[in-house]
């Protein structure tokens, strides 16, 4: 812990790394772990049954691990459980889990979470994901690999944001986000609801792939959501071609969509065990909640 | 005797009940009342001349009884029972009269209630919201996020008001509110079923949103107006929502005028 001596209320039960610093007025849970190398700023609060991994910055205002504003929640012992090398900005908040909707809420590696951005209960962030200033993440999102949301979205309840995707500034996601897609509204009057509008160029190059993966891959967005009609069919017809890796993830992402409720795929969990959730435990189990920490 | 933490400030002339918890870092001002059962968490900070009703939750970096911007004199604050006043939040003090909240509201993160805003009970707000000063919330509306609700404009009780939706004009109620400016969608059924409203009052709504808003627009149709304010056996509700509508463009009149 920081070697300063500063105005801060730490609790003794708290599991903190020998390196990491707490900054001035931060106030610390009993059941909060924080791994080496983790910085938290000024007047960060952590409290809740809190796992922090290692080198991660909080910036100040950060509020993580409070009770989820979700009528459901009956107030256990649900998790939130950071990864590594995460950055936070300024004002941050991230809730833990319901007890009905999969028991924690997961934020992965080198995540970009900027100022003001709410990450609510149940949901799942992977890695390299990129937050705007105050995105709004409601319950049971799952946001994929490399995907970035842009300033001041709002994405609702039960929403997937596919892998390496684009979410363009001051836009409402009601539906799923295919990955590679550059979803956005095309004016910021929305005389028309927000829309793929083709592919997420700087998503394409991050992702790595190879000539003709991309060059298939531009093929199947363009036929999916030139035009969005009989997508179901135009799937199947893509299917039945024999596309082959991220183009048939990208076909099943759709297809699983469809079958969802409203366009959103994790409706069909509502009041369920989502399948990411299951290795975090039963909380039957009286194992300890609290991640090791390596 | 109060719970309060050896790092929070509390001042002298500060009453707080019995059981009140005030966390580290919190600060309480000179003429804020707080009622049993109420939890100040962390890093919170209520000032002004504020009351907080039995159970209310204030959560970490929540202002409570904020002055308003400008040199204002400190204002009055008073918030009924048990509402959540999640991080980030900040509730301005009125000046003139003061900031009511009723009971049971839940105010979620970053959302900002102006100087003067009437508040009634069971109250939802969403992340980000945006109250003006002045503005007058009824009961049982529900607010998502981004939604704002400018200065001296009326939401009637039950309504909805969907995500970055701004409410420019008094909303009538029972109604789902989305756009910007805000248009009537239609009737919130949803919300109406959840609070015991029966089958039959639900269908009378929906006959009367269909006739008053032309279907989906926003214009309101006078001639339906008139004839439904004339009708001796209306539904009880409709009459209320006849009423609002009256009342609402009979305000944007005087204010055109």
């Amino acid at each position: 812990m920081s070697d300063v001596s500063v105005l801060r209320e730490i609790d003794p039960a708290a599991l903190i790394a020998p390196d990491a610093v707490v900054g001035p007025y931060c106030v610390v849970g009993p059941q909060v772990t924080i791994g080496p190398g983790t910085v938290l700023r000024r007047r960060v609060v952590i409290t809740g049954h809190t796992s922090i991994g290692s080198a991660n910055v909080f910036c100040e205002g950060c509020v993580l691990g409070s009770q989820p504003q979700d009528l459901k929640y009956a107030g256990g012992p649900t998790l939130l459980v950071i990864g590594h090398r995460n950055r936070f900005g300024r004002d941050v908040t991230a809730h833990i889990g319901t007890e009905s909707g999969g028991y924690v809420t997961r934020i992965g590696d080198d995540n970009l979470l900027m100022d003001g951005c709410h990450v609510a209960h149940d949901c799942y962030l992977d890695d390299r994901v990129r937050l705007g200033r105050s995105v709004l993440l409601a319950g049971h999102i799952r946001v994929q690999t490399g995907a970035v949301i842009e300033d001041l979205s709002g994405l609702h309840h039960f929403v997937t944001i596919g892998r390496f995707a684009r979410v363009g500034a001051h836009t409402p996601v009601r539906r799923d986000v295919p990955p590679f897609a550059d979803f956005r509204s095309l004016d910021h009057d929305w005389s028309g609801p927000p829309s793929v509008r083709g592919p997420h160029e700087a998503g394409l190059r991050a992702a790595g792939l190879t000539p003709d993966e991309e060059k298939e891959l531009r093929f199947v967005l363009r036929e999916l959501f030139d035009d969005e009609s009989a997508l179901q069919t135009k799937i199947e017809q893509l299917v039945n071609m024999g596309v082959e890796g991220e183009a048939a993830a990208l076909c099943e992402f759709c297809n699983r969509s469809l079958q969802g409720i409203y366009g959103r795929y994790r409706e069909r969990f509502r009041g369920k065990v989502p399948p990411e959730a299951e290795k975090y435990l039963p909380p039957e189990s009286g194992v300890d909640p609290r991640r090791p920490m390596r | 005797m109060p719970e309060i933490s050896p790092n929070a400030i509390v001042e002298d002339t500060a009453a707080l009940a019995g059981d009140v918890r005030v966390g580290p870092f919190s600060y309480v001002g000179p003429d804020v009342r707080i009622a049993p059962g109420c939890v100040i968490e962390n890093n919170a900070t209520v000032v002004g001349r504020t009351t907080l009703g039995a159970g209310t939750h204030v959560f970490p970096m929540a202002v409570v009884g904020a002055p308003p911007a400008g040199d204002a004199p400190a204002g009055e604050c008073l918030l009924g029972e048990a509402n959540a006043v999640r991080e980030h939040v900040t509730i301005f003090a009125g000046t003139g009269r003061p900031t009511r909240i009723g009971n049971h509201n839940l105010i979620m993160i970053a959302s900002q209630i102006g100087a003067g805003a009437q508040i009634g009970d069971h109250g939802i707000f969403d992340n980000c919201t945006q109250i003006g000063p002045g503005a007058t919330i009824e009961d049982y509306v529900r607010m998502s996020g981004f939604a704002s609700v400018g200065p001296e404009v009326g939401v009637g009780a039950y309504s909805f008001v969907a995500g970055y939706a701004g409410v420019k004009a008094d909303a009538p109620p029972y109604a789902m509110l989305q756009g910007f400016p805000v248009r009537v969608r239609g009737v919130n059924s949803r919300n109406l079923k959840a609070c015991g409203f029966g089958e039959d009052d639900i269908h009378a709504l929906k006959g009367a949103f269909r006739e008053l808003f032309n279907g989906r627009s926003s214009e309101v149709n006078r001639g339906a107006m008139k004839r439904m304010a004339g009708d001796g056996d209306l539904n009880p509700y409709v009459r209320k929502l006849v009423g609002a509508v009256a009342a609402a463009l009979k305000k944007e009149n005087a204010t055109n005028e």
